[in-house]
């Protein structure tokens, strides 16, 4: 989760649907109608996408060849006002201002997407000899067409630091949380398309996911609550959500520690504030350290990204944007591994670690009201705060997996073909989610007013607990698992 | 509560010590965690061979 706005509207008056079942729909909706293009109506296929370029004119097209004929910004145009007329419809279902919202998300979207497509110039995003020829250029950034990430992000960073009005303006539209939600839930059909072509390197991540579980819950917790007790004074109703927020899974995690062990809600706020800060810093450096470093170990770079990175939204892009990365190396060397297997490696990992939030919540709410806040019997903590905290967009995700797979086992090879092909469809809205959720995290990181907060001490605690110890720890268990085990080449 | 509130509890705290049931979350998650972890190693490595 990467949302502050998780914490404030824990307060808020409750809608009948909560954002995490919304995201669950909005990503079935668009899986379903890439499902249909395997029959012979195509739904999505006019949907746009961005290409490497030189002259922008020439930056976007529909994503299927059977809608060429499309000018690509029309077809842009008509992507956008799908994603209004679905979100609108999220925001109304939350009982929220759809007018506020849709004038937030005409800027944002625009915005982000803009920086996207600005991450294709060929100076940025070309990476092989052949993409300097076909271009005609003679340097490039060589981030490829995923470093509109990056940009995405740097703007939001941008209006959140230097233009703080506009960022209180789109406010309504930085919706982090959902966004990758949203993104998750697409992802799980993407990542079992690729999964079928491979089950034993399938199943050995899965058995990496039940690990990052471990390190996440039993051993970095434990360490970030000890450093941030004993090192550095805290309290318990700051160092519980703190080594949630900073060992498992970021905002979600702090949320629910702080509910579990009765704290003030503004701890949770301030804490969620710090790791989404964090996690900015972090997809900005460790992709690239990953490219430098582990391009020849894809997958330990992929869990290493599942584990360092907080937040579900910078830990998948982190992941989204190793593989783009390390993927062009390799490239450049030669090697074609198959795309697809790094990040759908770093989010099994996360969303892994996310299953388990739920249950730690729980036992942290047992300790706290049973022995350190003892409480009378009635407001102890109950068994049904396990499914109340569990996130549900991870069934979104099981299930677009689970079908995904039953249909790439099931179908003959021509219809495996389609299948790719529908899945991509969906996979290019997962994108556009992607880049709207950098963008927004952007938005919501200004360093300067979590400063102003006080947050100095905290993010001591965390500056020491992730570089002095979970990065390192990741990656020498991501190394025990998976080195010498390689993604499948193309082909 | 305001930002100056928050700041001034974060810097003037007091300290609380850590309470036996504390000690045992600590110390009993790290020496499952450890152990878990060599078993699911170990069998990474059978299913590996």
């Amino acid at each position: 989760m990467t949302d502050t706005t998780a914490a404030r509207t824990q307060t808020a008056t409750v809608p009948t649907l909560t954002e995490d079942w919304l995201s669950v729909v909005v990503g079935l909706l668009f899986f379903v109608l890439a499902l249909v293009s395997l029959g012979t109506v195509d739904l999505l296929g006019w949907a746009a996408t961005t290409k490497i370029w030189t002259d922008p004119t020439h930056a976007l097209a529909p994503f299927s060849k059977s809608f060429s004929g499309l000018n690509g910004l029309a077809a842009l145009v008509a992507t956008f006002l799908l994603l209004l007329g679905v979100l609108s419809a999220t925001v109304a279902a939350l009982r929220q201002d759809i007018g506020r919202f849709a004038i937030a998300f005409t800027a944002t979207f625009w915005l982000a997407y803009a920086a996207w497509a600005l991450g294709s110039y060929a100076h940025f995003a070309a990476v092989t000899p052949a993409d300097f020829k076909k271009y005609g250029i003679g340097w490039s950034l060589r981030l490829t067409n995923e470093g509109g990430y990056i940009v995405a992000l740097i703007l939001g960073l941008i209006i959140a630091n230097f233009f703080p009005r506009l960022a209180a303006w789109l406010e309504a539209a930085i919706r982090p949380e959902l966004y990758i939600k949203i993104a998750i839930v697409i992802l799980g059909g993407f990542i079992a398309v690729t999964a079928a072509g491979k089950l034993n390197l399938a199943s050995s991540v899965f058995l990496r996911g039940i690990a990052a579980i471990i390190e996440a819950y039993l051993i970095y917790w434990a360490v970030v609550y000890y450093v941030a007790r004993q090192w550095f004074g805290f309290g318990r109703e700051w160092a519980a959500p703190l080594a949630s927020g900073i060992s498992i899974c970021g905002v979600a995690a702090s949320i629910a520690t702080g509910g579990a062990i009765r704290a003030r809600p503004q701890v949770a706020v301030l804490v969620s504030s710090l790791v989404v800060v964090f996690a900015v810093v972090e997809v900005l450096v460790l992709p690239f350290l990953a490219q430098t470093f582990l391009a020849h170990e894809p997958l330990v770079a992929a869990a290493w990204m599942g584990l360092a990175v907080k937040t579900d939204g910078a830990a998948v892009a982190a992941g989204n944007i190793t593989e783009s990365l390390i993927l062009a190396k390799s490239a450049a060397e030669g090697v074609h591994y198959q795309p697809g297997w790094i990040l759908g490696t770093t989010t099994t990992i996360k969303v892994f670690i996310d299953i388990f939030i739920g249950i730690w919540a729980f036992i942290l709410a047992h300790i706290w009201t049973t022995y350190i806040n003892v409480t009378a019997p009635g407001g102890r903590a109950k068994l049904a705060e396990i499914y109340e905290r569990f996130p549900k967009f991870v069934f979104g995700f099981v299930l677009t997996f689970v079908i995904g797979l039953a249909l790439a086992l099931s179908l003959g090879k021509s219809q495996a073909t389609q299948l790719t092909s529908a899945i991509g469809e969906a996979n290019n809205f997962r994108v556009i989610f992607f880049v709207l959720t950098f963008f927004s995290i952007g938005v919501l990181s200004n360093f300067r007013k979590l400063w102003e907060e006080g947050i100095g001490k905290l993010a001591a605690v965390y500056i020491v607990s992730l570089f002095g110890f979970i990065i390192w720890v990741g990656f020498v268990i991501s190394w025990l698992f998976f080195h010498g085990v390689k993604p499948p080449l193309a082909g | 509560m305001s930002q100056n509130d928050l700041r001034k509890e974060l810097e003037q705290a007091p300290r609380e010590p850590l309470l036996p049931i504390e000690k045992k979350l600590i110390l009993g998650s790290l020496i499952t965690g450890f152990v878990l972890l060599g078993v699911l190693l170990l069998l990474n490595r059978f299913l590996g061979s």
